[in-house]
C-alpha cells in the first residue's frame, strides 16, 4: 500500500517554488507601530509566514509569494505599518503549476 | 524614456523574442491600448482588440504570463470557446471533468455527494503556468505586442482622464488602459475606484499540487482515461473557518487546497500554512493523495465582494476587468474565475472597439461596459447571485451543519442492534443542542432565497 507522504514544513514547501531576488525591498515595515498592534495579523494571514514575532516584528520577504494580503489585514485590524508592492518585473515568485 | 528604464525595457523585449523573428527595436510608444496583466482577462481582451487591428501592448510582471497565477484548477469551457471557436481544443487541458462532489467532514466522519456528469466536455482542469501562456501567445499570433518583465507602477492621469502607463520610471502614453492587474489592482486604486477591501472581503486561497500517477487518479476516482473529477470539501478540515477545501485531478497530479476567508485566520489566530497539513491529514482526503509526492504550493488571494468591489469597472481612459474588478463567482459548491475574467476582458475590448470608433475614451463613451457586463449571460449569474458571499458567511455553515450532517447520516446508516427510530425523529433529535429548529429552517429559506 502507498505510504503517506511525511508532513511538511513551510520551508519545506517554500523550497518547492521559485524565487528570483529582488534587489528592491518592496516590502517595508514600519516595525515600530507593530510594538502597539493588538492583533498581529499579518503573522496569521500569510501563507509564507513572511512575518514572524521575537521581542519584535521580522519580516523575511524572500518567500513572499505575492497574494498581497498582508497589506489588507495590517491597514484594516493591524497597526497599518506595512507597506507593500509587487516586486519588479521579473523578479519575486514565479509558479511551474499555479 | 529615460536611458535606465528604457534599457530595462529592451532587454525584455530582446528576452522575449528570442523564440520569434528577430525585430528592428521597438518602441513601447504608438500602442493605441495598454492591456496591464496578461492573466485570462488582459489576454482575451488584448487578443479581441488585436483581432480588429488594435494596436496593443500587453504588459505582465512575471517571468511569463501564468508565472504569477494561482487558482483551485478549474475552467469552464464555453468561455474558452467563445475567444476561441474550435481552436479552443487546443487548450492545454488536464482532464475534462467528469465527477463532482462535496464532502461535509467532521474530524473522523464525513459526508459525501457525487454527481457524474454526462458530458464532461463542459469543463476542465488545467495548470495556469501552461494554460495563461498558451492564452497569451493565442493574443500574441493575432498581433498583440506581449512584453514581460514588466511591472506597471502607475498611470497618467490628465484632467480625470487616464493618458497611459507609468513602467521603469518612464511614461507611456496610449488612447486607453485596460487593467487585469489581479485582487490587489493598484491601478484601479490608483483611479480612485476602489478603496482597500475589507478583511471579511478576501480570502486566503493556498494548495498544494501532488504528483500522482494517471493509472492511480483513475482508479481512485473511478474514471476513464482523461476524465477528471472535482470536489469540494467543508467542515473540520479547514478547521471550521470560513472557507472550504478542494480538490481537482490534474493529468498526473492532483491539486489539493483550501479557501479560508482572511478574518476568520487572522482574528481567530490560525496560521494559514497550517491549514493546508490539517486537510491533506484528513482521513477522506488522506487516502486520496496517498503515495503522492509534493510538487508546488501555491497561494492567492481571492476577493469576494463581487462586482460591487468597485465603485465603477471604468473611468475616463480605462476599464478594469477579472479578478481586479471582482469578475468570479464563489457560489460555495463551484468556483468560477477565469470563464468570468475572459468574458469581462471580451467585454472591455468591445466597449474599447466601439469607443475608438467614435474615437472617444472618456467615461461618458466608456459607460457602456457596465452595461455589457450585465448583460452578457455568463457575467450576469455575478448579479444573480450577489447575495451569496453574505449568506456564506454564515458561520454555522461551517461548523454546525458540516456536524449535524455527519450526525445524522451515522444515526441513518448506523445498526449496532439498539434498536432504530424512524429518520425523519432521528433528524430532529441530532438538531437538538446544536442549532434550533427555527434558526435551522431560516438558514434554508435565505438559502433557498439566495442560490
Amino acid at each position: 500500500m502507498a505510504e503517506a507522504e511525511k508532513p511538511l514544513t513551510l520551508d519545506q514547501r517554500l523550497s518547492l517554488v521559485s524565487f528570483t531576488k529582488d534587489p528592491e525591498p518592496f516590502i517595508v515595515v514600519n516595525t515600530e507601530l507593530c510594538h502597539k498592534c493588538e492583533k498581529k495579523p499579518c503573522l496569521y494571514i500569510c501563507p509564507a509566514q513572511v512575518y514572524t514575532w521575537q521581542d519584535q516584528l521580522n519580516y523575511n520577504i524572500e518567500g513572499c509569494l505575492e497574494t498581497g494580503a498582508c497589506l489588507i489585514v495590517c491597514h484594516k485590524i493591524g497597526a497599518k505599518a506595512i507597506q507593500w508592492k509587487y516586486p519588479s518585473g521579473g523578479k519575486g515568485v514565479s509558479f511551474k503549476q499555479g | 524614456m529615460g536611458e535606465r528604464g528604457k534599457e530595462e525595457l529592451d532587454r525584455n523585449r530582446i528576452n522575449h523574442s528570442l523564440d520569434s523573428p528577430p525585430e528592428t527595436e521597438l518602441s513601447l510608444e504608438g500602442f493605441e491600448v495598454a492591456v496591464v496583466g496578461a492573466g485570462p482577462a488582459g489576454s482575451a481582451a488584448a487578443l479581441t482588440l488585436a483581432r480588429e487591428g488594435v494596436q496593443v501592448l500587453l504588459l505582465e510582471r512575471g517571468p511569463f504570463p501564468g508565472s504569477k497565477n494561482v487558482f483551485g484548477g478549474r475552467i469552464y469551457s464555453y468561455a474558452v470557446k467563445r475567444l476561441m471557436g474550435e481552436r479552443w481544443k487546443e487548450a492545454p487541458v488536464e482532464r475534462f471533468v467528469r465527477k463532482e462532489g462535496i464532502t461535509f467532514t467532521t474530524s473522523d466522519s464525513a459526508f459525501s455527494i457525487e454527481y457524474e456528469s454526462r458530458d464532461p466536455q463542459f469543463s476542465f482542469t488545467a495548470i495556469r503556468a501552461k494554460f495563461d501562456k498558451w492564452l497569451a501567445e493565442q493574443a500574441e499570433k493575432a498581433g498583440t505586442q506581449l512584453v514581460s518583465e514588466v511591472r506597471v507602477d502607475d498611470l497618467t492621469v490628465e484632467n480625470g482622464q487616464v493618458k497611459g502607463i507609468v513602467a521603469g520610471g518612464d511614461k507611456i502614453p496610449t488612447d486607453a488602459v485596460i487593467a487585469c492587474d489581479g485582487t490587489t489592482t493598484g491601478l484601479a486604486r490608483r483611479a480612485g475606484l476602489v478603496t482597500m477591501l475589507e478583511p471579511h472581503e478576501i480570502s486566503m486561497g493556498i494548495k498544494d499540487v501532488i504528483e500522482l500517477s494517471s493509472d492511480r487518479i483513475e482508479e481512485r476516482f473511478g474514471l476513464n482515461p482523461g476524465e477528471g473529477a472535482a470536489h469540494v470539501f467543508v467542515g473540520d478540515c479547514t478547521g471550521g473557518l470560513r472557507g472550504g477545501g478542494f480538490l481537482y485531478t490534474n493529468r498526473e497530479s492532483v491539486a489539493l487546497g483550501l479557501v479560508a476567508g482572511a478574518d476568520d485566520v487572522s482574528l481567530r489566530k490560525v496560521l494559514s500554512p497550517s491549514l493546508m497539513e490539517k486537510l491533506k491529514t484528513h482521513p477522506r482526503v488522506q487516502r486520496l493523495i496517498r503515495g503522492g509526492r509534493t510538487i508546488e504550493y501555491d497561494a492567492h488571494m481571492i476577493p469576494e465582494a463581487g462586482p460591487g468591489m468597485l465603485s465603477r469597472p471604468f473611468t475616463g481612459g480605462m476599464l478594469v476587468a477579472g479578478d481586479a474588478a471582482g469578475h468570479l463567482l464563489n457560489s460555495g459548491y463551484t468556483f468560477r474565475g477565469v470563464d468570468m475574467a475572459i468574458g469581462a476582458g471580451i467585454a472591455a475590448a468591445q466597449t474599447i472597439l466601439e469607443a475608438r470608433k467614435k474615437r472617444d475614451y472618456s467615461a461618458r463613451s466608456l459607460q457602456v461596459y457596465e452595461r455589457k457586463l450585465r448583460e452578457e449571460p455568463s457575467l450576469k449569474d455575478m448579479y444573480t447571485f450577489r447575495r451569496v458571499p453574505a449568506y456564506l458567511r454564515n458561520k454555522r455553515l461551517y461548523d454546525t451543519y458540516p456536524e449535524l450532517i455527519c450526525a445524522a447520516a451515522e444515526a441513518v446508516y448506523r445498526v449496532d442492534g439498539t434498536g432504530k427510530r424512524k429518520i425523519f425523529r432521528e433528524l430532529r433529535a441530532q438538531t437538538k443542542g446544536r442549532v434550533s429548529t427555527l434558526r435551522l429552517i431560516r438558514d434554508l429559506l435565505s438559502g433557498a432565497r439566495t442560490f
